[in-house]
């Protein structure tokens, strides 16, 4: 076994390996690509939310020189499609109706830019507009517009109880209710979605997709063309970013197929940006109502929430992410009673799907706030009332989780202690300044909600050359990440090679292994531990090899800096090359090592959502200090203080740029300016102008602390960490608000308009009472 | 639509291409040049992603006609440095680990040799103002700031 210690490769900080080709421009993503023959392709969207489509005349953009294929529905096979089978209700072109703003409806494919446009003006559509909802609780009512057949555009209801919330609530010393608002946000990731298609007279069809699940895009595909999986290739292209949004099939993956078989050339699709704002997916907007109930000690005991989640017009991911807000409940800080109720409501909005976090930050947002507002009640720190409830190791939640490495605890002390949180912790209200913690807890190594009963496995290939070099193919994604860094490390630390060594080939469907992908902070745990099954058997035929050679017994043989030895002086050794070579070219064997990790410690929950969600848990405390203007109500974020419990950060430079990151861009952005605006369904900020993100002027100095608590079931210890990055950042920020000014904004986000709001409902109420 | 002929010094090297009228330098370059590094984020000036150097002032080059680059030099990424001899600036962004996804590296690299090139010893704030044209949702901001630092030292 090697001892912590002992690493030569995890554990230190390293350089993505595709960094310099980054840095350079060599780096091919999806619209760098050339092939010959290539062709735009262009969607024509819905201008309405919610029409018949009666008839589509295209004669005048086919005859338009230059175009070579336009579609609508009657040239795919009109199949439905969603992430899960059993709530497939959209289609890669739409037939009967459009249901929002954005929604596909034709497409061109043409030999530039500029006649895909022209082509796509030339397509007449005419529709009958149908009445249109926007409003989930109105949508609710009875004899709203219905989108789809489900009664009252109720797409999910789902309910959850653990122990006895109403005992709970009897016996609490203090209850405290609030509702709170989760807007639309976009992902916003640089590079715009998009693919290329390419069908051959083989019948085979290519696809460089940005896809976070190329195995999963490749089953979707085949579903809904009706062309058999083995026909289809796809190639994960590099990404600028993905968040989410690009977990699961878009419309314009299946629309660049089509557009290639008509037209027998390849053809490259890319979302424009204002296609992305309009027409890509978003973090479902939520209204949660929470009560909680708390002894007078601090000690939570029994939550109860209710939510109505905005699904917009089509299913895509809604019923897990809801499932995944809900269970937090019972996770974070093991409230032993609990009681959800949840809607899932269809609209004439954009669609969401899954964004960092995965409906977590909503919901922390909302319990993290009202968690403050307990302790102020009971007179406790927050930082101490959180410490009281924290999550313990080896404990169980009543929702069925077995947590099994746990530093919460250790987190919160951390980030007291580095803030000087008793230092200012309500001392700064005079300068404006506040500042406030939030936690949280999440999966740390992917969930068995998809596919299937049993389906969070990863699987690799290790081959070794040679030259003792190695290939690592893994079905993993890489979406800057830096997962393929990270698995090459946990490669080269178990063969006991160099990193340089390690060549990694992932997210390709011909040569890599079926990988459930990136997704559910997942890859680190799961894909992880498949590299280490795949290298324990490749050094199990290399100690085969080194064995006989040596004359000694595999079982006491070690491996490190590319040498096969017994002790460590060394005195009788063979290299890693030279026993690759000799199984090789002497013994008709080349070293192929493979594994499969089922992920054997989780379960799928059952119809409640008990049960062993994730195999291991992530944790993390966050503190923000801010300072804020009160005469225009702008929050100036100053400080964050994270204290994450990684397990173990396999590359500590990788995981701080992914805590460091999450915080200053879509954390910050969630808690204080970001916000899609729609207007009978349409959005209206369809540009960066208007939808503001973090820039490097609102940076804050961000330190980063890792609690390594070394899970048993981790490889070399560790958990995921990407979601985690971001989900208590709002609440923290939100905290540390009114620890500086007093007031409480429960409606993300954060701007000023509503900081002055509040402050002058909170001048009213003071003078009201005063006078 | 007719087509212009222009001529543009890139990277040192002279290009003669036909242009639409309405063809941005960002096209010209990624589609007539194959010059693929500089990217294309937003198309409307608002991301930076496609940054480059333009007769020595830093643009947006979805915003700058091809047609007005007739005569002109233009410096892309391609042109600061390459694979064994890399810009001290791409070897400080990659030791940092300034760079997560890397669509926005590109542009922040010459967003940041602009300003070395006038600033060779720029302050925190002026790191922050010069780049705050260039949007990185990974968040990469605080190491790209120390990465600019440590490169300006040299």
């Amino acid at each position: 076994m090697i001892m912590e210690e002992d690493y030569v490769v995890v554990g230190k900080k390293v350089p993505r390996l595709d960094a310099m080709d980054k840095a350079t421009g060599g780096l091919k993503f999806v619209s760098d690509l050339f092939l010959p023959g290539i062709l735009v392709g262009k969607v024509l969207r819905s201008p309405l939310a919610h029409a018949k489509i009666l008839h589509i005349d295209r004669s005048r953009a086919e005859r338009l020189p230059g175009v070579k294929a336009v579609i609508t529905a009657n040239d795919t096979p009109r199949r439905k499609f969603c992430m899960n089978p059993a709530w497939k209700n959209n289609m890669i072109l739409q037939d009967e109706k459009v249901r929002y703003v954005g929604d596909q409806v034709a497409a061109v494919a043409a030999i530039d830019d500029d006649t895909a446009l022209e082509a796509i003006s030339l397509i007449r559509v005419d529709y009958e507009p149908l009445p249109a909802v926007f409003d989930p609780e109105e949508a609710m009512q009875p004899g709203a517009p219905q989108i789809h057949l489900e009664e009252n555009n109720i797409a999910l209801h789902g309910v959850r109880n653990f122990g006895d919330v109403d005992k709970g609530f009897h016996e609490a010393d203090y209850i405290c209710e609030g509702t709170y608002y989760s807007p639309p946000v976009a992902h916003c990731c640089i590079e715009p979605r998009g693919c290329i298609a390419a069908y051959d007279s083989r019948g085979k069809l290519t696809v460089w997709a940005t896809t976070q699940t190329s195995h999963a895009l490749r089953e979707e595909l085949s579903e809904v063309l009706g062309i058999s999986q083995n026909k289809i290739s796809v190639f994960q292209a590099p990404m600028g970013g993905a968040f989410g949004s690009r977990l699961g099939m878009d419309p314009i993956d299946g629309i660049a197929a089509i557009l290639s078989m008509k037209s027998h050339r390849p053809v490259k699709l890319i979302n424009t940006r204002e296609e992305e704002f309009l027409s890509s997916r978003i973090r479902y907007p939520m209204k949660i109502w929470i009560k909680s109930g708390a002894k007078k000690n601090g000690r939570l005991i029994a939550r109860e929430i209710k939510v109505i989640t905005d699904n917009g017009a089509y299913n895509h991911e809604g019923g897990y992410v809801i499932g995944n807000a809900a269970s937090k409940l019972a996770q974070l800080y093991a409230v032993p009673n609990m009681r959800y109720e949840g809607f899932l409501v269809y609209t004439n909005n954009v669609y969401g799907g899954a964004f960092r976090g995965y409906g977590n930050p909503q919901i922390t947002y909302a319990m993290e706030t009202q968690l403050d507002q307990i302790a102020e009640a009971l007179n406790m720190d927050p930082a101490e009332i959180r410490l009281l409830n924290a999550n313990q190791p080896y404990s169980m939640t009543a929702s069925g989780c077995k947590i099994t490495s746990c530093g919460l605890a250790e987190c919160i002390n951390k980030v007291v202690e580095v803030s000087n949180w008793k230092l200012k912790r309500g001392k700064q209200s005079s300068k404006g300044r506040g500042i406030g913690i939030a936690c949280m807890m999440h999966g740390g190594s992917g969930v068995k909600f998809f596919w299937g009963k049993d389906c969070n496995f990863s699987s690799a290939i290790i081959k070794i050359n040679t030259d003792g070099s190695v290939d690592l193919l893994t079905g993993s994604a890489e979406l800057g990440q830096g997962s393929n860094t990270t698995l090459a490390m946990i490669a080269a630390e178990e063969l006991g090679v160099s990193l340089s060594a390690v060549n990694v080939v992932n997210g390709d469907t011909d040569t890599t292994p079926a990988c459930g992908g990136a997704w559910g902070s997942r890859q680190t745990f799961t894909a992880g531990n498949a590299v280490r099954l795949a290298a324990g058997e490749a050094k199990k035929q290399i100690f085969e090899v080194a064995s006989e050679l040596l004359g000694v017994l595999a079982k006491d043989l070690k491996i490190r800096d590319g040498e096969i030895f017994v002790s460590e002086n060394r005195t009788k050794y063979i290299t890693v090359e030279q026993a690759a070579a000799e199984s090789w070219r002497n013994r008709g064997q080349p070293i192929i090592g493979k594994g499969v990790n089922k992920d054997p410690w989780s379960v799928q929950p059952d119809n409640m959502g008990y049960g062993n969600v994730s195999s291991a848990y992530a944790f993390a405390a966050q503190v923000a200090e801010v300072e804020i203007d009160v005469e225009t109500g702008v929050v100036n974020v100053l400080n964050f203080w994270c204290g994450h419990d990684v397990g173990m950060a396999i590359n500590p430079l990788g995981a701080e740029c992914q805590i460091e990151g999450g915080v200053i861009s879509i954390g910050l952005g969630y808690a204080l300016m970001e916000n899609l605006i729609l207007h009978g369904g349409k959005v209206q900020n369809t540009n960066f102008a208007d939808y503001k993100i973090p820039t490097m002027l609102d940076s804050c100095h961000t330190e980063t602390y890792f609690i390594e608590t070394l899970d048993e079931h981790g490889p070399f210890g560790a958990k995921g960490v990407g979601e985690p990055a971001m989900i208590p950042s709002a609440a923290a920020i939100s905290n540390a608000i009114y620890d500086a000014i007093g007031v409480r904004v429960n409606a993300l986000p954060i701007t000023p308009e509503k900081i002055l709001q509040t402050l002058s409902e909170k001048k009213k109420r003071l003078s009201n009472a005063g006078g | 639509m007719a087509k212009v002929p222009i001529t543009i010094e890139v990277n040192g090297e002279s290009y003669e291409g036909l242009v639409k009228n309405s063809t941005t330098l960002l096209d010209f370059i990624r589609q007539n040049l194959f010059l693929t590094g500089t990217k294309k984020g937003c198309d409307t000036g608002e991301c930076g992603a496609c940054t480059v150097i333009l007769d020595g002032k830093v643009v947006n080059s979805c915003l700058v006609l091809a047609v007005d680059t007739n005569g002109s030099r233009v410096t892309t990424i391609e042109g600061i440095g390459q694979g064994q001899y890399p810009h001290p600036l791409q070897t400080a962004f990659v030791r940092h680990g300034a760079i997560q996804c890397g669509y926005c590296t590109p542009g922040m690299l010459m967003s940041s040799k602009a300003l070395l090139d006038r600033n060779p010893n720029p302050s925190e704030t002026d790191i922050k103002i010069a780049l705050s044209g260039n949007l990185c949702r990974c968040g990469s901001y605080l190491k790209i700031i120390e990465a600019i630092k440590s490169a300006s030292k040299k």
